[in-house]
């Protein structure tokens, strides 16, 4: 988890709370725009991550404790 | 007629001759648990064996019993053969066995069953002490044999609902005897890695190839991982020790890696559905804002603003007006008042004020002229002081004591001679 800011998991959960707060109705006008672009941020931020879809690499331990590319369709 | 009657023995004989012709009781091969068991003297073991509904009576020769490699005990689980037959004294049917094993697989059982209680008794099992699963985690540990379906199943599910999840696998044995030290260690070991979570388990097989999930060192291990662990040990119907402590159990292995990582399209699809209920929401309240302004906007002030001053001007001169009035009658009221004073009888006649100033100023001087001390001396009277104070009271003077006496015309100097007490007036 190189990256330092939020992880994809708070950054959803904040969407999620966003969605629900201005769903609750009794929001101001200039608060929900200021509100929804943060979401529509979080949004783009989160597909970024998504869209990373990127094979990661499988590993295996090996006996020194090193990791080792583990390919399973190898596996009998 | 008494001829149609068997005597007991007859019928006896007939059983006994049904169950010995009957080929398949000649070598029963039966599984139970020992119950009532008595060693007789004569080396003869005599016992019955149960499960959970019937029982059946059994009896070993010595011959046989001698060749027994464990002592046999009530409650333990054993595997017989022998020969099924009727014991004419008491008609009852029995089991002549002539092999007994232990049962590996029954006490397994009542060993799976104690461990169960005590660790749970332990707290191992508790609900609260569960962590969490990470909901998206980035590093998925796998624990189970390096080969087979099971590690092919996860990591390929894994790969195919969040592909970016990376998967390390600690190669562990997961049957034999060296099993439970080896799954127990790579617990250990994957803790000192930085893993969110970790799948523990193995593919289906006997009771025997899964008990190294059942082995106590592995529910330690698991219980102290800081690490969250899924176990996924066998198909759904197994459950093993492993299963009762991990923080969640999976049936099997690929259900595992599914609670562990979510699917990617459903957190796409999850994504844009709030994208759509953001969308609307703002879209709504907008709306809402606008319509509210138009409202204001074609209201009847806003669309004729002069009407505003118009009343407004209106208002102005109303008070303009009632301003001059107030002023007009104000002013009225003064000069009234002016006039009034005017004619008033004082002003008409201002030399009273000096009769009554004059009159008051007559009689002031008439009773100063009264009070005044020098005109009481000139009517005869003195005032005597000793010691420079006016002499009030004969307490306050003694025989020899010369005063001073005040008279009109001068003063007198005197001692005193007598002090004789008199009130006057």
């Amino acid at each position: 988890m190189a990256k330092s800011e939020k992880k994809f998991e708070d950054k959803l959960s904040d969407l999620e709370e966003i969605v629900a707060t201005l769903e609750s109705g009794d929001v101001p006008l200039d608060e929900s725009i200021k509100k929804y672009t943060e979401a529509m941020k979080l949004v783009k931020e989160c597909d970024e991550e998504l869209k990373t879809v990127e094979d990661k690499v499988n590993k295996i331990v090996s006996e020194d404790g090193n990791l080792k590319d583990f390919d399973v369709s190898e596996v009998k | 007629m008494s001829d149609k009657y068997l005597t007991i023995s007859a019928i006896t004989r007939y059983l006994k001759s049904r169950f010995d012709s009957d080929e398949n009781l000649q070598t029963v091969f039966l599984k139970g648990e020992i119950s009532n068991f008595k060693s007789h003297t004569s080396g003869h073991f005599y016992f019955s064996l149960k499960d959970e509904n019937s029982k059946i009576n059994a009896i070993m020769f010595r011959g046989s019993a001698s060749k027994i490699l464990f002592k046999p005990a009530d409650g333990m689980k054993v595997l017989v053969t022998g020969r099924i037959s009727v014991y004419e004294a008491t008609g009852n049917y029995q089991i002549y066995v002539d092999e007994m094993l232990e049962d590996g697989i029954g006490n397994l059982y009542i060993a799976f069953e104690e461990l169960k209680k005590k660790l749970s008794s332990e707290g191992l099992f508790d609900e609260a002490k569960k962590k969490k699963i990470p909901k998206i985690p980035k590093r998925v540990g796998i624990i189970t044999a390096p080969t087979g379906a099971a590690v092919r199943d996860i990591i390929t599910t894994i790969k195919r609902r969040f592909p970016s999840t990376e998967t390390i696998l600690f190669p562990t044995l997961v049957q034999g005897e060296n099993a439970k030290e080896s799954i127990a260690n790579n617990i250990r070991k994957a803790n000192e890695y930085d893993i969110d979570v970790l799948i523990v388990g193995r593919g289906g097989g006997s009771i025997e190839d899964l008990w190294a999930f059942n082995e106590e060192v592995v529910a330690r291990a698991i219980y102290e991982s800081s690490i969250p662990i899924i176990s996924a040990v066998g198909h759904e119907v197994d459950f093993t020790i492993a299963d009762f402590v991990a923080d969640l159990r999976a049936p099997t292995p690929t259900a595992a890696a599914e609670l562990a990582v979510p699917n990617v399209m459903d957190l796409k699809s999850h994504i844009n559905n709030l994208v759509i209920r953001l969308n609307e929401n703002i879209i709504k309240k907008v709306n809402y804002q606008k319509l509210y302004l138009d409202s204001i906007k074609n209201s009847f002030v806003i669309k004729n603003p002069m009407i505003m001053f118009d009343n407004k001007k209106q208002k102005l001169d109303l008070i303009n007006s009632k301003i001059n009035d107030l002023l007009i009658k104000n002013l009225d009221d003064k000069k009234e008042r002016l006039n009034l004073l005017k004619k008033s009888y004082i002003l008409m006649n201002p030399e009273l004020i000096y009769k009554d100033k004059r009159n008051v100023i007559k009689n002031v001087i008439e009773k100063l002229e009264l009070l005044n001390p020098l005109n009481v001396l000139a009517r005869g009277y003195s005032i005597t002081y000793l010691n420079d104070k006016s002499l009030k009271s004969i307490n306050y003077v003694k025989k020899d004591d010369t005063v001073l006496i005040k008279v009109t015309d001068g003063n007198i100097k005197a001692k005193v001679l007598e002090i004789k007490e008199e009130t006057h007036g």
